[in-house]
């Protein structure tokens, strides 16, 4: 129904002005010529401009919840109590996917990359029977692929200085995602502030210590840390996620695991 | 019949369109928070800027005038 009057809006917009046009020539008339002209001019940027498809966030809420519950029952149907941790590419045998690891013990040993090479799994979800564990595709892969697809790299290829300079750009401007974002990065320590996202709602579910999300955090956050694993080619955890009272602010901490070392801090 | 404007006047017009075009890309940017205006930003602001470029070819030509004129 908005499409249509927008489509009646600019319509009109062209045909008076074109109307207005072409009498400003008959009688020689140059405001005439002046009105037909702005009018044309704004009918072709109205054609042009047109509106964005977007949906309700409300919409948007409701809809990735129940994957992200159904991911976290089946995790705690395997009884797993460990964080998740994002794998770089070199784990994989597919290059190009974005697989989390997430042991059963809270103080488990990172595998090796021939233990998770063999069991990646061609669907959603593997079991890794020694040790103990599920290998599984994150709730944030499909979001960064997309971070990929319009920043028109790959982040095998890019560094952490790479996306400390162009994150901001892409979820502020490009991908509209948040008003705000920052990424600091202190030795083995990153730290991402996002102001009002529009995972806000899933964010303080997330740190809920009972959470259903809580293996992974919100979508926005496990697709920063696939995007951490792959563009530093080491293990990333998320270790610790806090909003602010109002909802709006949210701060993650991601640590850079380094090979032969314990998950647990 | 001739059409009643001249370059000057196409150029006038170019000049406010232009200006209401960029204000009006600078206000609905995402760095000044979200809007409730469901537009193609990214696309008006390649029209804004694309708008005021034509405007700067005008005024290109009027200095090219004024210097090559005799």
């Amino acid at each position: 129904m908005r499409a249509n009057s927008a489509k009646i809006v600019y319509s009109t917009l062209i045909a008076t002005g074109a109307v207005a046009l072409a009498t400003s020539i008959i009688y020689a008339s140059s405001i005439l010529a002046f009105i037909g002209l702005g009018l044309l001019f704004w009918g072709i940027t109205f054609t042009f401009i047109r509106t964005e498809e977007y949906v309700k966030k409300a919409l948007l809420d409701v809809t990735v919840s129940p994957q992200m519950a159904i991911i976290n029952e089946i995790i705690q149907e395997m009884e797993c109590e460990g964080n998740a941790i994002y794998l770089p590419p070199k784990y994989l045998s597919d290059p190009e996917a974005y697989k989390a690891y997430i042991p059963k013990q809270k103080e488990a040993e990172l595998p090796t990359p021939e233990q998770t090479q063999k069991q990646d799994p061609q669907f959603f979800i593997a079991f890794i029977e020694n040790p103990p564990a599920a290998l599984l595709t994150p709730p944030g892969a499909e979001l960064a692929k997309l971070f990929e697809k319009t920043l028109e790299t790959n982040f095998t290829r890019v560094d952490l200085q790479y996306l400390q300079q162009n994150m901001p750009k892409l979820l502020i401007e490009d991908l509209e995602i948040a008003q705000n974002f920052e990424m600091e990065t202190e030795n083995d320590k990153i730290r991402v502030k996002i102001q009002n996202s529009v995972f806000n709602a899933l964010n303080k579910v997330t740190e809920q210590p009972s959470s259903i999300y809580s293996a992974f955090g919100s979508p926005l956050s496990s697709a920063i840390a696939c995007a951490l694993a792959k563009s530093t080619g080491k293990p990333i955890i998320i270790e610790k996620q806090q909003t602010s009272e109002d909802g709006r602010d949210v701060t993650i901490d991601y640590r850079i695991l380094e090979e032969e070392e314990q998950t647990e801090p | 019949m001739t059409f009643p404007l001249g370059f000057w006047d196409i150029s006038l017009l170019l000049a406010v369109t232009a200006i209401i075009l960029l204000i009006t890309s600078e206000l609905l940017s995402p760095h000044y928070g979200k809007t409730n205006i469901l537009i193609n930003k990214k696309k008006l602001r390649n029209t804004a800027i694309i708008v005021s470029l034509l405007f700067l070819i005008t005024v290109a030509v009027r200095i090219a005038t004024i210097i090559l004129t005799p």
